[in-house]
């Protein structure tokens, strides 16, 4: 790191040119731009989604409304839907130039056309990629500088390279049900869901599934664990306000989820959110980080722009172009918006009453003269975002560079994208939402298809997720699809199950998972071309819920709710407290918002000792040695903190814990009524399709039926030894 | 698995992904070569093994280790004379007032924060909390410093009682968390096979398992996939070892007997079983106390909390000098802050970061002394104050921690043991925390 300081001063100097040339890229692109956007409106208006008039090579026309395109190079099919519902593919070649810039100029935002771009380039891109190697190859063999051992190990190499860009085979039916429900329902599929999908002669079975599937409840719980671990979402919500409960803006988050509200709106309403946490649960993101503006503002960097700033925190950013000035000027956009109210809140004067209510009536103990506990829910009630007219944002007291003072105050402005006026803003921080969501934000749009992708495939286009590049070009490997992707974002409005919906349908995505493992090299380069999805390990909160859906019958219809009586608390009228007994009422009350991980809300759901409930319906997070928090469930302390290596533990909890000696195996489990129950196949066959998502072999069977047959020492035969053999098999945690 | 020749050839993004990629291990299941074996330690330290007791909930300094006999504010709590002439202790600590040769006390130790989860967050880690880092706490440290020990298949460090706050093993991941232990009567959680079932059963069924993972393995040779099978391997060597019984607390001799010494609640299991682990070779052991946050009917409380720490640590120092560790052992107490001098309204002491007490004994730390003083009545540091760094850098001195080892989290951003500050000229980091020298003589 000292070596790299130096150069900084250097490059300190040479800002003026860089900013010349920042300006001058900023008009050319505002006016690109201008001329995209007209072209879009013009089209958009007049056409799309509309009847227009087609004609081919032969001059020969059809009025039909355009849907898209698949395939690629010559062999592009447009996509058109005729006056009558019917659906034809047209060559694209033999359509006549106005028609082709038409479809040029309309990037597809149908699941199946954004598919097929998407196999287009992933397949493009293999091909390159194994030219590329061939080439590399060739130049080796060719070298005479290295020894035959070194030679040996390149090639080697090389050809585990060369392995990778071959398309993985189509993944088969069985594989693609598990995997579609674990990576869109959170979940693996249950006996009748397999049973249903396979038995389906659908042709368009996977599509209908994947419809399916994303306008679940599963959907929801699932897509809130990744929004859960990269906003830190707890159900006590910030280290600094204790007492604060996070259940409202939790539900509010499940809400966006459920309504599929456009992300780039979702973002926007949580940065610029004012009020109290259970009038206005979207302020839960900036309440997170209460007390802390400055890790908040890295934090909303690292999430939202996969950028990491928080070394310009205290210093000049060592390998990027990023100034300590930079970071301050980006923080004053937050620097009058505060998390606690100055003035007297709500409730302290009737809390002397509620006191002393407590006392005459005896309700503590001897002596005791206030309930602190009360003291701290009542407290809550200062816990407002708001904003100031008043700037609080100063550069640090040891600011060391020639270009201001120590503990200036600096001004808000924004070191890449649009330039912001702050004119035509109520509120700074209002500037710097629209600054953030917008389009012509580099890293914004990037950033979110960057994860998804991740999501889909288990491994980012551009890795680590946190070092988005200022402009792809020359950056990402393969910058064509993800210019593809952050351009099918922008046009699907940031309709991120829209999205997903596409990369589903993709081949690219329904292919095998590859056998090996890219290497770091590969990872870090980008230079995995995606012949398929990697091989992953269930999320702690997969297999939870995989757990818990062979226990349960409705995994997914066991929901918490809480943001309607957490403001029903809290907007409590204090004027009608007037005995003790109200006082120990209204805190019960409070207490009881959101249910407990063992109350009433659960009942059923408690088996064999284990509370079997879906992991986005506990308390966030579980506390250290639940099953959860063994398998990598993130602390929700720091941003995507969660993890799926292994470890002793967790291997002791499969081995020895009670969810794979008691709970499956209970009489209550669903999975043993589903193996004694009616339907297709024998016992056998059932607990393998419940567990594992696939028939047995018939050698797999039989070692089952007997093991079965033998059973215990002076028990009847059962299952026990089957079902905790198969959980505990690598093909259980692993996602093909 | 990459060498760490291969590794310094990758560039610092790489670096930060492979160690971001990396952590692959915990209970001491070590398959991270990178950091095991490291060259013993460059400063002397006598300590092997560190106990450390954390008092959670804000231990008030006046009724335990620091009572200011005559002032107003001492409330009904008397003295017990210790031998040193002048230093007293409070009448709840008879044990340790008797043994106070063997203990020395920081009666000048002062946070900037009142509230329990920062308080305490500094305390195990010397820096502030912050949402964009998580740092690691000492046993940790200790680890990433030293290495691991060698040839043990247990953890290097322990946590028993401590909350879900705990910073555990912050950046360095989860491979080198400490194995937490709830209850230290059971143990760790899940070493034991199910109820019901023996071992032919359970060979049985592993005999079953790698039936039907055969197909799976065979076809998706990734790393992922090999990792777990070794885990497996190792836990399952782990759990036939007799390393396990180290942390079953009925197989200690005479643990019945010692319980009435440690006595015989949840603390004083604790501090038995974190003996028997230091002396099976275990590196840092952590026990937490609670129920010090007294803000109503203080003396109500204070007999039976203040006396089953007297007790738990003067049964530990008796067992550790008769073990003939001792020596080799620093006990360490500590709180994320003190109470007000001020009794409140509640018969009560509310939170006091301004000043508070600090114990260490053992581990080449000469007892029977005091280092800083609180003022007359209390409430704010006379002299030599001494913040959560320093206490941090005194322990890991005595460890034989280099304080001046810079380690880079996966974000890039640097870190020492007790607290770092960077020379604005020569760019040189360096220790924040210094140890308290007049312990070491």
């Amino acid at each position: 790191m000292k070596s790299v300081q130096p150069s900084l001063e250097n490059s300190r100097q040479s800002r003026a040119v860089i900013d010349d040339n920042r300006a001058a890229r900023h008009i050319v692109r505002t006016a690109f731009t201008a001329v995209a956007v007209a072209v879009a409106l013009l089209s958009s208006s007049l056409f799309a989604a509309e009847s227009r008039t087609w004609t081919d090579t032969d001059g020969r026309t059809v009025e039909a409304e355009y849907l898209g395109y698949e395939g690629g190079g010559s062999n592009i099919m447009v996509k058109l839907k005729l006056a009558d519902g019917k659906e034809l593919k047209f060559p694209f070649s033999k359509l006549s130039k106005d028609d082709q810039v038409f479809v040029q100029s309309n990037v597809p935002k149908d699941a199946s056309s954004i598919a097929a771009e998407i196999d287009r380039l992933v397949d493009a891109k293999l091909v390159e990629a194994a030219a590329e190697i061939r080439t590399q190859g060739s130049e080796l063999f060719a070298r005479t500088d290295l020894d035959a051992k070194q030679k040996e190990k390149d090639v080697e190499e090389l050809q585990r390279q060369i392995a990778m860009t071959v398309p993985n085979p189509r993944s088969t039916d069985e594989q693609f049900v598990r995997r579609i429900y674990l990576d869109a329902a959170g979940r693996i599929p249950t006996y009748e869901e397999y049973m249903k999908f396979v038995d389906s002669s659908s042709r368009n079975k996977r599509a209908e599934l994947i419809d399916e599937l994303l306008d679940s409840e599963a959907y929801v719980m699932h897509l809130f664990n990744f929004y859960s671990d990269l906003l830190r979402i707890r159900s006590s919500v910030s280290m600094n306000a204790n007492q604060l409960r996070g259940i409202s803006y939790i539900d509010w988050v499940k809400d966006k989820i459920r309504e599929d509200k456009p992300y780039d709106a979702m973002v926007r309403e949580m940065l610029t959110a004012t009020g109290k946490i259970w009038d206005n649960p979207a302020t839960g993101y900036l309440i997170t980080d209460l007390g802390m503006p400055l890790c908040n503002l890295s934090n909303t960097f690292t999430v939202f722009l996969g950028t990491e700033i928080t070394c310009a925190q205290c210093h000049d950013h060592p390998f990027e172009e990023v100034y300590q000035m930079d970071f301050f000027k980006m923080a004053a956009f937050m620097g009058e918006t505060e998390g606690r109210s100055r003035e007297q809140s709500q409730g302290r004067e009737a809390l002397g009453r509620m006191n002393k209510l407590l006392v005459d009536g005896g309700k503590l103990r001897e002596g005791q003269d206030r309930d602190n506990a009360l003291g701290n829910i009542v407290g809550t009630y200062g816990y407002d975002v708001h904003d100031t007219d008043k700037n609080t944002v100063k550069l640090p007291h040891d600011y060391k560079y020639d270009d201001a003072d120590p503990n200036a105050s600096v001004d808000p402005a924004a070191y890449f994208g649009d330039i912001v006026d702050l004119e035509k803003y109520d509120t700074p921080r209002e500037a710097f939402a629209d600054w953030l969501t917008s389009k012509n934000n580099p890293r914004f749009t990037v950033n979110l298809v960057n994860r998804l992708w991740k999501r889909a495939f288990g491994l980012a286009q551009i890795e680590p997720v946190f070092n988005i590049p200022g402009h792809l070009d020359g950056q990402a490997q393969n910058y064509d699809l993800l210019k593809f992707l952050e351009d099918s974002m922008k046009e699907l409005d940031y309709d991120v199950k829209g999205f997903m919906r596409a990369i589903y349908n993709s081949n690219a995505y329904q292919r095998e998972a590859t056998r090996l493992t890219p290497s770091l090299v590969q990872v870090d380069n980008g230079t995995y071309h995606f012949p398929g999805p990697i091989l992953r390990r269930m999320t702690a909160e997969q297999m939870w819920d995989s757990l818990v859906a062979l226990t349960i019958p409705d995994a997914d219809g066991v929901r918490r709710r809480g943001w309607e009586d957490y403001k029903a608390v809290m907007d409590t009228d204090f004027d009608s407290i007037k005995t003790a007994d109200d006082v120990l009422a209204f805190k019960e009350r409070y207490y009881a918002v959101g249910g407990t991980d063992s109350g009433e809300m659960m009942g059923s759901t408690r088996i064999g000792g284990a509370d079997m409930v879906r992991a986005s319906e506990l308390s966030l997070p579980q506390q250290p040695g639940h099953f959860l928090r063994e398998f990598g469930q993130s602390d929700k302390l720091l941003i995507e903190n969660q993890y799926d290596t292994g470890s002793a533990p967790q291997v002791m909890a499969l081995l020895n814990g009670s969810i794979t000696n008691k709970t499956l195996t209970d009489e209550n489990s669903y999975l043993m009524k589903v193996a004694a129950g009616e339907g297709r196949g024998d016992r056998v066959e059932k607990i393998f399709v419940s567990i594992l998502g696939r028939m047995p072999t018939s050698d797999e069977s039989g070692k089952a039926k007997s093991a079965a047959r033998a059973g215990r020492e002076g028990e009847p035969p059962g299952y026990g030894d089957l079902i905790w053999a198969l959980v505990n098999t690598r093909e259980f945690m692993f996602i093909q | 698995m990459i060498t760490k020749a291969q590794l310094s050839q990758l560039d610092p993004l790489s670096r930060r992904q492979f160690v971001a990629n990396a952590a692959k291990t915990a209970l001491g299941v070590s398959v991270l070569p990178l950091f095991a074996g490291k060259a013993v330690a460059a400063q002397p330290g006598k300590a092997k093994h560190c106990i450390f007791l954390y008092m959670s909930g804000g231990m008030t300094h006046m009724d335990t280790f620091d009572p200011k006999p005559g002032a107003e504010t001492q409330g009904k709590t008397g003295i017990a004379k210790t031998p040193v002439a002048g230093i007293n202790l409070s009448e709840f600590m008879p044990k340790l007032a008797k043994g106070f040769n063997d203990i020395a006390l920081i009666r000048s130790m002062t946070q900037k924060t009142g509230d329990h989860r920062g308080g305490s967050y500094v305390m195990h880690t010397s820096y502030n909390p912050r949402s964009t880092i998580r740092h690691p706490s000492m046993g940790p440290w200790a680890q990433r410093l030293l290495g691991k020990n060698e040839g043990m298949q247990l953890p290097d460090s322990v946590t028993i009682g401590a909350g879900g706050e705990h910073p555990g093993a912050g950046f360095f991941g989860p491979s080198m968390s400490p194995l937490p232990i709830g209850d230290p009567m059971k143990g760790v959680q899940n070493s034991r096979f199910a109820e019901g079932i023996e071992e032919k059963d359970f060979d049985k069924r592993l005999k079953l398992m790698s039936t039907f993972n055969e197909t799976f393995t065979q076809k998706f040779k990734t790393d992922e996939v090999k990792a777990y099978s070794d885990f497996y391997d190792e836990t399952l060597k782990l759990m036939k070892s007799e390393d396990l019984d180290v942390f079953d607390l009925e197989k200690e001799p005479d643990y019945k007997a010692k319980l009435e010494r440690y006595g015989d609640n949840r603390f004083g299991q604790g501090v038995l079983l974190a003996k028997r682990l230091v002396a099976n070779g275990v590196r840092h052991v952590e026990v937490t106390l609670g129920g010090w946050d007294m803000h109503n009917d203080l003396w109500s409380a204070i007999p039976e909390r203040a006396g089953s720490l007297d007790m738990a640590i003067a049964a530990l120092i008796e067992d550790l000098k008769a073990e003939g560790l001792f020596e080799e052992t620093i006990i360490c107490l500590a709180s994320e802050f003190g109470r007000t001098p001020n009794i409140n309204s509640n018969g009560g002491r509310d939170h006091h970061p301004r000043v508070f007490t600090t114990m260490l004994a053992g581990g080449g730390i000469v007892g029977g002394q005091v280092y800083g003083e609180s003022d007359d009545k209390g409430i704010a540091v006379k002299e030599n104050p001494c913040e959560a760094k320093d206490f941090n850098a005194t322990i890991a001195y005595a460890m034989g921690l280099d304080l001046n080892e810079v380690v880079y989290a996966p974000s890039g951003r640097p870190f020492l043991v007790a607290g770092h500050k960077q020379d604005p000229k020569t760019k040189e980091i360096t220790t924040e925390g210094q140890p308290i020298m007049q312990f070491f003589s």
